[in-house]
């Protein structure tokens, strides 16, 4: 056997100091300044999170208008909301919205790298980037999908999108069945980015 | 033949699936996103974006063009059995140090020498911050001019079987199928670089799909499913022109 399924003792560490490295020294030739990374960082944590989905969903969920527009020409849908600056920026240009509907599941996946709807759902969770699920969710959605429990009638289409080309996917979940004196607040908490890729449904933990 | 491009539907793999809902497992792994995403946003290609961002006055050393195209070509071309072996963000932090060692911007030896070390630094051009997030905010839009489609709405397409090349937008399990197209994006599209396997220029991108009959054969999920594609126009043919 040869070591190359052998991790490094310090692996983590040595990513770490690596990492470290390289910023600082970054810093010091004028690549970037002391503060690039934590801005970056910031206007993830505070402005290009999920939360801007789950206001996007629950518009569709409230306003049956909206959730046409949101699919036919999702920029525009988005445009009509107050939702921070930049939903059409990196990430966003192209934005596409799919919803699911009775008899219909939609799951995004992107078997050529991780492509994902930063404006909207923030980065992407590991699950997304992680290959096995990408090569299996391709071939085999359905049984994915009832591994991680979405157990989907037999005669549910699922609709698999592979993201090879310019736009950035996400899914309108359905709302779920007893919610409708829900106020908006309550209906954002059935919301997920797992729902909102079609990996598990609203209201699902 | 990269593995990478012929993920889509590889089988024998471990299941069942449990889901990482982290997007950060290690602190670690932030650095090394932030770093890359500054990367992106003084790419020396952003002068001939869509938003002329004015790449050539902001005030960084950073000269080279840095876009997905980069890291993707990298993941790309890796040892296939190291891609599966390091989670996404340690290949991430291989690709770009060697990036910025192969480009002279670091040398291996001063990273080593850093390495452990505590620092607290403070200063730089805060035009350079702005021009990051300028650009996180209006992006890079790879849409150009007017489409003129060869294929329209309901054609039946094959999909081309390109020679490989180091980075590819095809996916490997559609190659030499054939799907149906569903629709036709309004305006041409760019990528980044040309891939040597026939996009680049702007073109059409259409929306095909397939079934799962198609893609498998008997190997084929039952139920009702259907796989669609967006693919750029080069890795389209007519389907009654191949035998």
């Amino acid at each position: 056997m040869t070591d190359q399924f052998a991790y490094p003792s310090d692996r983590e560490q040595a990513s770490a100091d690596k990492v470290s490295a390289l910023e600082r020294l970054l810093i010091e030739k004028g690549v970037i300044t002391s503060t690039t990374v934590d801005k970056v960082l910031a206007y993830f944590e505070s402005e290009m999170t999920p939360l801007n989905g789950k206001k996007i969903v629950v518009k569709a969920w409230t306003d049956p208008d909206f959730a046409a527009r949101v699919v036919g020409d999702t920029p525009a849908a988005i445009a009509e909301l107050e939702l921070p600056e930049g939903m059409a920026g990196a990430e966003g240009e192209h934005l596409q919205a799919v919803a699911n509907g009775p008899g219909v599941h939609n799951l995004v996946i992107c078997t050529l790298c991780s492509c994902f709807p930063w404006p909207v759902l923030g980065l992407p969770p590991y699950w997304y980037k992680d290959p096995v699920f990408r090569a299996r969710a391709a071939r085999e959605p359905r049984t994915v999908l009832a591994e991680v429990g979405v157990e989907l009638p037999d005669d549910t289409e699922i609709k698999v999108w592979d993201s090879s080309g310019h736009s950035r996917w996400f899914v309108i979940p359905e709302r779920p069945s007893g919610t409708d004196d829900f106020t908006d607040e309550q209906l954002m908490d059935l919301v997920t980015t797992e729902s909102m890729m079609g990996v598990a449904l609203a209201g699902q933990a | 033949m990269k593995l990478q491009h012929y993920l889509g539907g590889l089988e024998g793999l471990p299941e069942p699936l449990s889901l990482e809902k982290r997007v950060f497992v290690e602190d670690w792994e932030k650095r090394i996103f932030g770093i890359h995403v500054a990367m992106m946003g003084l790419s020396n290609h952003l002068g001939s974006a869509l938003p002329e961002y004015p790449i050539a006055d902001v005030p960084t050393a950073f000269r080279d063009e840095w876009t997905w195209a980069s890291l993707r070509t990298g993941a790309e071309g890796m040892n296939p059995f190291d891609y599966f072996k390091f989670r996404y963000y340690e290949k991430w932090l291989g690709g770009i140090t060697q990036f910025f060692i192969d480009n002279g911007y670091v040398t291996e030896d001063e990273i080593a020498t850093r390495v452990g070390e505590s620092w607290s630094a403070e200063g730089g051009d805060t035009a350079i911050d702005d021009q990051v997030i300028d650009y996180l905010r209006r992006g890079d839009s790879p849409r150009r001019d007017a489409a003129h489609p060869k294929f329209a709405v309901g054609d039946a397409v094959r999909i081309a079987d390109v020679p490989a090349g180091d980075h590819t937008r095809l996916p490997g399990y559609l190659r030499d199928r054939v799907g149906t197209v569903t629709r036709i994006f309004e305006g041409d599209y760019g990528y980044f670089v040309h891939t040597g396997d026939g996009i680049g220029d702007p073109m059409p991108i259409y929306i095909v799909e397939f079934t799962p009959g198609e893609l498998w054969g008997v190997r084929a999920e039952p139920g009702a499913n259907t796989l669609y594609a967006e693919l750029f126009e080069a890795y389209l043919q007519p389907a009654e022109e191949i035998p």
